[in-house]
């Protein structure tokens, strides 16, 4: 019993997908969580150039883009300017 | 025309313009253009993944016009002091217009969460530009704690009614000692011109321009309309009376009395 209750667990963590919480939604990344938030941008096809990051609450700075790391679970928030009076 | 003059940064023009309702990129460049305006408004949401190419700031020129991002969709303090700051890590620039409108049918901003968000902003080193209902209280208090205008909204959020709330911008124009920029609802360049004719040191105008048929021409009358206005205004005009006051000679009629 406690065997098989070992391997169900495992068999469970093994096939659980890294995810994160882009913008309010659970996202799945079947080839891998991305690295750094400049990544998670490559892999959206979004132009980083125009895009202000929140991760866990604290606003990253776009120079920090590509050395702030993501891992599994967390919650960013990708946010743009739009047409507004 | 005299220059406004905003936390000690100096404009020609005395119309600001939002970005928001235009039909096209494209109509938005050309009708900031025709405004001639030199600050115009932007709003921060969610960039939607599904729909990547929504990028607008493409289309405008930062060299040529100060962006003042805004707070709108903020309930609260809270919210809006996060918006705002994530405004300044988008752009570097510390300009923000503050609006807390937890009400979704009128738009009316909340006055005790606008000022003590005010308070936090200006404290953190933003150039704050609250929008406000036509309150001459909370436009001294708001002043009091150090922002860089007031902005009293002249009708509902783009209702394109006019001033409906005359008098008591009258008593806020009369009781500032930061520019006054009277926002919301000026439906017609006449509603614009009206209030720079009050005294106004300013106008916001986005929806009358945007839903224009021609955008363009429409962003042209009000920029005539702002400056007519506000010569006259600086031409010290006379004051109305009720009974008539002849333009003509009264004497040496061809007529036998």
């Amino acid at each position: 019993m406690k065997h098989s209750f070992c391997w169900s667990a495992f068999f469970i963590l093994e096939r659980r997908m890294e995810t994160l919480k882009v913008n309010g939604n659970e996202t799945e990344f079947p080839d891998g969580l991305p690295g750094t938030i400049a990544q998670l941008l490559k892999h959206l096809n979004i132009d980083e150039a125009t895009v202000v990051a929140e991760l866990e609450g604290k606003i990253i700075s776009r120079d920090d883009f590509a050395n702030t790391p993501l891992v599994d679970g967390q919650s960013i928030e990708l946010i743009r300017f739009v047409g507004g009076g | 025309m005299d220059k406004l003059v905003i936390a000690n940064r100096e404009f020609d023009s005395r119309l600001l313009v939002g970005t928001g309702k235009f039909p096209s990129c494209e109509s938005m460049a050309q009708a900031l253009e025709s405004s001639g305006s030199e600050i115009v408004t932007v709003a921060l949401r969610r960039v939607d993944i599904n729909n990547k190419n929504d990028d607008m700031l493409s289309a405008i020129d930062f060299n040529k016009y100060l962006l003042l991002p805004n707070t709108s969709g903020a309930r609260d303090a809270d919210e809006a002091v996060r918006l705002s700051k994530l405004a300044r890590a988008a752009t570097g620039i510390n300009w923000v217009k503050l609006e807390v409108t937890p009400d979704p049918y009128y738009l009316l901003p909340d006055p005790i969460e606008t000022l003590k968000a005010a308070e936090i902003l200006v404290k953190d080193g933003f150039i704050v530009l609250p929008y406000i209902n036509a309150d001459p209280i909370l436009a001294k208090r708001l002043e009091d704690v150090g922002t860089a205008t007031v902005m009293p909204l002249a009708s509902p959020i783009g209702s394109n009614q006019g001033i409906k709330t005359k008098a008591a911008i009258e008593i806020i124009i009369e009781q500032a000692n930061v520019p006054v920029v009277v926002d919301a609802g000026l439906g017609l360049p006449s509603h614009a011109a009206d209030a720079m004719e009050m005294g106004a040191d300013a106008v916001l105008v986005n929806t009358a321009i945007a839903t224009a048929d021609d955008p363009s021409k429409m962003a042209e009358a009000f920029k005539l309309a702002v400056q007519a206005g506000r010569m006259a205004y600086t031409s010290g005009f006379s004051a109305s009376s009720k009974k008539a006051s002849a333009s003509s000679p009264l004497t040496g009629f061809l007529r036998d009395e």
